[in-house]
C-alpha cells in the first residue's frame, strides 16, 4: 500500500477497530448506546469545525446553528408534511452550505477574523428565529415526536448508523484533505496571496470550503434531530457551538481523529460534571489551558518534541500555525 | 415626526454605552490587530459587582475586578499571540474561552436576575421627552474619556509608542519600543474602558449574565462601522448603533427589534475596511 494511502486510511481503521471492540461491551447499555451516539454526533460537528478551522483556518462559532439548520429542515419536512427523513437528509445537508456559502462570500475578502464574528451574529440571529418562527419551528415549545428513522428504528441501529456516517466522513474528509482543493486550502490559509498567485480563487475556495463543512454539521442536526425525536430552540444553541470548538481544538483541530476523541473526552466528561451553570467554567478553563499547553491538540502535538525542548530548558515555541499531524 | 425625534434621541442616549465598549474594541484592534471577545463579559462582570456591593466602593471594586481579568486575558493573549508569530483566530479563541468562563462564574456567583440599578427619581423634560439624569452623567463620563484617549494617543510618547506598534511591531521593537508591554497595556486599558462601560449600563439600562455576547457584539459593531483606526470614530459608531436599535424597538415587532441591528452589524462587516488588510495576508 502507498505510504500516502496508508497514512490517510491508518486512522480510520483505528477508529474502525475501537469501535467495533466497543460495540459488544455496550451493545447491552440502552445508556451507553444513547451516549455513543451522542458522542458520534458530536464527532460530526466536531469534524466540521476541524475542516473549518484545522483546515481553513476560518474559527466558526456556529457549528451548532448550522446543525440546527439541519435539524429543523428534516423535523419540518417530516413531521408537518409526512416526507420521508431521506428528503430530511437531502434538505439537511444542503441548506446550511446554502447559507454558509453566500455568508463567507458577503465577508468580501473572507479574512478569518470577521468571518467569525459573522457567525457569532448568525448564532444569535438563528436563535431569535427560531424562538420567532411559531407556525414552522414549534417556537418556545419546539417539535416534538420527530419519527426514529425507519431504516435504523433501535438505538443499536443508530449506533451503528451513526458511526457509520463518521467513518464515510471522515474517509471523504480524509481524501479531500489530500487532494488538489484539500493543498490549495491549506496554502491559503497559511499565505493567501502565494495561493492566488498560484492560480487559486481564495474567496471562492475558502467559501466553499467553509460551505462543505456547514453541511457535515447538518448531517449532525438531521441524526440528532431523529435520535432524540425532539427540537426545540434550546437544543443546539451557542452553547453547545462554544462545547464542539472546545471539542476540535482539544483532540487537535487539524488532525482527522482529533475531533472524535474530543468529542467522546468531553462527552463522557459531561456526565460526571456537576449542574449546568458551572460548566462553563470548566470548558472555557479547559480552552485556555490547551490553547496554553498544546494548541494544536493533543494528537496535533509532537509530544516527545516539547518534552525534550521542556527538559533542554529552552522556551517553548508556541507555533499556532498548525504542522500538519498524522493521526 | 415627533415620535422619530425621541426615539433618535432615546438611541444616541442608550448607544453611549456602546461607544464606550467600541473604545476598547478598536483600541485593541488597531494595536494587536486582534478582537476580544470577553470585553462584554468583563462589562458583565462589572455589572454584577457594583450591583452586589453597590455605591463608591462597589463601583471601584467593579473596575478593579474588570481590570483583574483583563489581566488575565492580557497574559494569555501575550502568550498566544506574541510579536512575530501572531494567529489572531487562536488568540480570539483565547478570550472566547475567558468569556465563557466569566459567564459562567457570574451565573453560578449572582445568578439569573437582570442587575439594574435606577439611583434618580427625577426625570430631565427635554421637549416633552423624560430622559434620566443618568444619561446625562453617561455623556459626561464618555466625553472625559474620549477627550483622554484622544489627548494619550495623539500628544504622548506612550501613544506614540502605541501606534506604532501598531502599525509595525516588528520596526517598533527594532527601534526599542517595548512592543508586548505596550499590546499587555493595551489589554488593561480596554479591561477599564469595559469597566466604567459596565458601570454605567447598571445604572442605565442593567444587564444579566447572558448580557456577555450581546454587549461584545454591540461594542464590536459600534467599532466597525466608521472604521477601527479612532476611538472617536468608534463613539459614532456607538450613537448610530444605539439609533438604529431605537428605531428597530420602537417600529417594528419584538423579535425583528432585535435581530435587524445584529444584521446590520452583518452587512456592515461585509462591507468593512477590516477585511482588506488580510486578504493578502497582512502585506497590503
Amino acid at each position: 500500500m502507498p505510504a500516502v494511502l496508508r497514512s490517510r486510511l491508518a486512522p480510520i481503521g483505528l477508529l474502525v477497530v475501537i469501535i467495533a471492540a466497543m460495540t459488544p461491551l455496550i451493545a447491552g447499555s440502552a445508556f451507553w448506546l444513547d451516549n455513543s451516539v451522542l458522542v458520534a454526533i458530536f464527532s460530526l460537528l466536531a469534524l466540521s469545525v476541524g475542516m473549518a478551522y484545522g483546515q481553513a483556518g476560518i474559527l466558526s462559532m456556529a457549528p451548532a446553528a448550522f446543525g440546527a439548520i439541519g435539524a429543523f429542515a428534516t423535523s419540518i419536512v417530516t413531521t408537518r408534511y409526512g416526507l420521508s427523513p431521506l428528503v430530511g437528509l437531502a434538505l439537511a445537508l444542503l441548506l446550511p452550505a446554502v447559507v454558509a456559502y453566500p455568508m463567507a462570500r458577503a465577508i468580501t475578502r473572507l479574512s478569518p477574523l470577521p468571518l467569525s464574528i459573522a457567525t457569532l451574529l448568525l448564532s444569535l440571529v438563528l436563535e431569535l428565529a427560531i424562538r420567532e418562527g411559531k407556525g414552522l419551528t414549534g417556537g418556545y415549545i419546539g417539535i416534538s415526536g420527530i419519527p426514529p428513522l425507519w431504516f435504523a428504528d433501535s438505538v443499536f441501529a443508530m449506533h451503528v448508523l451513526s458511526w457509520g456516517l463518521v467513518v464515510v466522513v471522515l474517509f471523504l474528509y480524509a481524501n479531500l484533505t489530500d487532494s488538489a482543493v484539500g493543498r490549495a486550502v491549506k496554502t491559503a490559509r497559511h499565505d493567501p496571496l502565494r495561493a492566488t498567485a498560484d492560480g487559486v480563487n481564495v474567496p471562492a475556495l475558502l467559501a466553499s470550503y467553509f460551505a462543505i463543512s456547514a453541511s457535515v454539521s447538518g448531517l449532525a442536526g438531521w441524526l440528532y434531530a431523529h435520535h432524540l425525536t425532539y427540537m426545540g430552540p434550546d437544543s443546539l444553541t451557542m452553547h453547545v457551538s462554544i462545547k464542539v470548538v472546545l471539542m476540535a481544538v482539544i483532540g487537535g483541530a487539524s488532525t482527522l481523529l482529533g475531533p472524535v476523541l474530543g468529542a467522546a473526552f468531553l462527552t463522557l466528561l459531561t456526565l460526571y460534571l456537576p449542574a449546568a451553570e458551572t460548566q462553563g467554567m470548566i470548558f472555557g478553563g479547559v480552552l485556555i489551558f490547551v490553547l496554553l499547553v498544546a494548541p494544536n491538540g493533543v494528537l496535533g502535538t509532537d509530544w516527545g518534541k516539547l518534552i525534550a525542548r521542556r527538559s533542554d530548558k529552552q522556551p517553548m515555541a508556541v507555533r499556532p500555525a498548525a504542522t500538519e499531524g498524522t493521526a | 415626526m415627533y415620535e422619530l425625534v425621541e426615539y433618535l434621541l432615546r438611541g444616541a442616549l442608550l448607544g453611549i454605552t456602546y461607544g464606550l465598549l467600541a473604545f476598547p474594541v478598536s483600541l485593541l484592534f488597531s494595536t494587536t490587530g486582534s478582537v476580544d471577545v470577553a470585553l462584554g463579559a468583563y462589562a458583565v462582570l462589572a455589572v454584577a459587582v457594583a450591583y452586589s456591593i453597590g455605591g463608591p466602593v462597589g463601583i471601584l471594586a467593579a473596575i478593579l475586578a474588570t481590570v483583574f481579568a483583563s489581566f488575565v486575558v492580557g497574559i494569555i493573549s501575550l502568550r498566544l499571540n506574541r510579536p512575530g508569530a501572531v494567529d489572531h483566530v487562536t488568540a480570539v479563541l483565547g478570550t472566547f474561552g475567558l468569556a465563557m468562563f466569566l459567564e459562567s462564574l457570574i451565573l453560578s456567583v449572582f445568578g439569573t436576575n437582570p442587575m439594574i440599578r435606577q439611583p434618580f427619581d427625577t426625570f430631565w423634560n427635554i421637549g416633552g421627552i423624560r430622559i434620566s439624569p443618568q444619561t446625562g452623567i453617561n455623556a459626561a463620563v464618555c466625553l472625559v474619556i474620549l477627550t483622554a484617549l484622544f489627548v494619550v494617543l495623539r500628544k504622548t510618547p506612550f501613544g506614540r509608542s502605541m501606534r506604532a506598534s501598531a502599525a509595525n511591531p516588528v520596526g517598533a521593537s527594532l527601534n526599542g519600543i517595548p512592543v508586548r508591554q505596550i499590546w499587555f497595556a493595551t489589554y488593561l486599558l480596554g479591561g477599564l474602558l469595559a469597566g466604567v462601560a459596565g458601570v454605567l449600563i447598571l445604572y442605565t439600562t442593567g444587564a444579566d449574565y447572558s448580557s456577555a455576547f450581546t454587549l461584545t457584539i454591540w461594542g464590536f459593531g459600534s467599532a466597525i462601522i466608521f472604521g477601527m483606526n479612532s476611538p472617536l470614530r468608534g463613539f459614532a459608531g456607538g450613537l448610530i448603533i444605539g439609533m438604529v436599535q431605537a428605531l428597530c424597538s420602537g417600529y417594528l415587532p419584538g423579535a425583528w427589534a432585535t435581530a435587524i441591528p445584529l444584521v446590520v452589524i452583518f452587512v456592515v462587516l461585509s462591507m468593512g475596511r477590516m477585511n482588506q488588510i488580510v486578504s493578502t495576508g497582512g502585506r497590503v
